[in-house]
């Protein structure tokens, strides 16, 4: 039975559990740190993004040739920081297409993104002044089915002949219906999708696309604001712990690898064996990132008013 | 779903009480005065307060996620058990309160679905009234939308009913069945299908025109795209493996150059290692927007 004191741990913090834990706020940290930073007027660099820069280029092409600009915030099922992000961007494409009174259409896989998308494309118009140029059905929910929501799309940038199209979001099989849809009728393409098993696909079919983090870099790009900015600065302070963790590990399993060992830990326990080549799991690295939990009985009172579901069935 | 207050024999949790129990009825009108107040003190509040508000209720609903991550969670929890120490029953409630919370957004998201369904009433039923070139498919639209939660709801509420058992044999089936069935598995299904079996042509056009030798890079892709693929062909990479092992006599070196083990090493070493890259990148931009998002640091449309 596990004594006690062991009991206020709490699950995820037992054998190296704490670690993930403790990782996931040292990241939190990094980044509220930066936006201060940032928000002290600490100047802080990005370097340049070509499917970033590429949006003005589009929304220019669009209005010159006098067609819409296509944008889908992907495929979430629910409103998440993926589709919040992709509005965001699409804020930015809207105001450009707002300025130059050039027609803009949103299609929506999830009501509640539908709503959300909503709200934001009409403040963005209602603060250019040009709230009268705001057409609400330019903003719209087509299907929550994946493959209804790809004929939905796809028809509609066949029919409005679209000059530019953003994919910017959660995408799955049907990324490559809409890229080459797009594509077919020469519309200039920016896409970026979380899903790293659909970059590929963009990357094959539109002119730009935007990769993993990019697509989280893009409103800090595009606004400089010092929040966002700040934030970036986070997550790269961040990916440069990740690097010098996987470099220290490497150098460090390659030479534990070489050695023998006398013991083994199974389950968080050690026991001795005898004399063998050390193995993966025995490595520091792997017993870190591997938590062996053991399987632990801890006694507790009863509840008098609980009834076994087999029996409340009955 | 999971009903907000679960009437239930295991009364082992705030979330939880008997059937029909005055405990039950409390809270239930508890809840219903609670949610009355604070509905008519947002439409009443004026607008400079709506941006602490927003704050406000989007920091407690962060706020649950971060405790249930962060607070000790119970170790070997059984059923019917009750918490050791104050930790316990925090960790306890955080764990029963997962499922109503959760029942929350899909409560929301079956409220919004209703301003999905407004919006595309709106945009058909304007083009249908309008005469617009297009008509005809937003009424073919609108037709297939309304038989399909007619035949849906109707085929539902059989099921509720005292035929419901028997309607698992197709031999017992009405209208109503064979209608849902119809739409559904005979429509619906189908031209999903069909959308789907489109990807395979548009793979093809999308591959000739990314694998065209037109720089370095593309070529260096096409060269790692073509080893790959001949190694999932098993005459093609049988006969190069034969033949290399033939050469190799042995030599370890050598058979390194088998079809299988190249394809494998590209995989392992360039693929593998791209893909945990992004992902990284991914999941850290998740996790600071998610960071931003809770402490109200991102305002909606910020990327204006």
């Amino acid at each position: 039975m596990m004594p006690l004191s062991e009991v206020y741990i709490g699950e995820q913090y037992r054998d190296s559990g704490w670690f993930g834990v403790f990782m996931t706020l040292l990241v939190a940290a990094f980044v509220l740190v930066n936006i201060r930073r940032a928000r002290g007027g600490k100047d802080l660099y990005i370097r340049r993004i070509a499917g970033l820069n590429a949006i003005d280029e589009a929304i220019g092409r669009a209005t010159e040739m006098g067609k819409p600009v296509l944008m889908v915030p992907g495929l979430s099922d629910t409103i998440n920081a993926i589709a919040v992000q992709a509005v965001n961007i699409f804020a930015y494409v809207s105001r450009i297409a707002a300025r130059f009174a050039n027609p803009i259409l949103l299609c929506c896989y999830n009501a509640a993104v539908y709503t959300y998308a909503q709200e934001t494309i009409r403040d963005v118009y209602q603060s250019e002044g040009v709230a009268d140029r705001y057409d609400p059905d330019s903003v719209r929910f087509v299907s929550d089915r994946q493959f209804a929501f790809a004929a939905g799309v796809s028809g509609l940038i066949l029919r409005e002949q679209t000059a530019a199209t953003f994919f910017l979001g959660e995408f799955y099989a049907e990324s490559l219906i809409f890229a080459e849809t797009a594509n077919s009728i020469g519309a200039i393409q920016v896409a970026s999708s979380t899903e790293t098993t659909q970059t590929p696909f963009f990357i094959a079919a539109c002119d730009y696309v935007l990769i993993g983090d990019e697509f989280y870099a893009a409103s800090a790009y595009l606004t400089r604001q010092p929040v966002l900015v700040g934030s970036l600065v986070g997550q790269d302070w961040s990916k440069l712990m990740i690097i010098l963790m996987i470099v220290f590990g490497t150098i460090l399993n390659t030479f534990e690898i070489q050695g023998k060992t006398t013991s083994e830990r199974t389950k968080g326990v050690w026991s001795q064996i005898p004399e063998r080549n050390k193995k993966q799991s025995d490595t520091f690295m792997s017993q870190l990132f591997k938590p062996q939990l053991e399987k632990v009985k801890v006694e507790r009172p009863i509840d008098p008013n609980y009834v076994p579901e087999a029996e409340a069935a009955k | 779903m999971i009903p907000l207050l679960q009437a239930q024999a295991p009364a082992t949790s705030f979330w939880s009480e008997a059937f029909n129990s005055s405990e039950l009825w409390t809270k239930l009108i508890i809840t219903l005065i609670v949610g009355l107040v604070v509905m008519v003190g947002l439409l009443y509040a004026p607008i400079r307060a709506r941006k602490p508000i927003v704050a406000f209720f989007t920091f407690i609903s962060g706020a649950y996620w971060v405790l249930l991550y962060l607070w000790p969670k119970p170790i070997d929890r059984q059923p019917g058990e009750m918490p050791l120490n104050t930790v316990e029953t925090v960790s306890f409630w955080l764990a029963d309160s997962n499922n109503v919370v959760v029942s929350f957004t899909q409560i929301l998201t079956g409220f919004l679905l209703g301003l999905g369904i407004f919006s595309l009433l709106k945009i058909h039923l304007t083009k249908i009234s309008k005469g617009h070139k297009d008509a005809f498919f937003s009424i073919v639209l609108l037709a297939s939308m309304g038989l399909m939660i007619w035949f849906g709801y109707a085929d539902w509420f059989d099921r509720l009913g005292e035929r419901g058992a028997m309607l698992d044999n197709r031999d017992n089936w009405g209208f109503t069945q064979y209608g849902r069935d119809f739409l559904f598995e005979g429509l619906l299904q189908q031209m999903d299908a069909a959308m789907f079996s489109v990807i395979a042509f548009y793979i093809l056009s999308a591959a000739y025109r990314a694998f065209r030798v037109r720089s370095v890079e593309a070529t260096i892709l096409l060269s790692a795209a073509l080893l790959v693929l001949l190694s999932l062909m098993g005459a093609v990479s049988f006969v190069w493996d034969e033949n290399v092992k033939a050469i190799a006599n042995g030599n370890p070196f050598i058979l390194n150059f088998q079809l299988t083990e190249v394809a494998q090493w590209i995989r392992n070493t360039f693929q593998t290692s791209s893909i945990r890259g992004i992902q990284f990148g991914v999941g850290l931009g998740a996790l600071a927007m998610g960071l931003r998002l809770w402490l109200s640091l991102e305002k909606p449309g910020s990327g204006s």
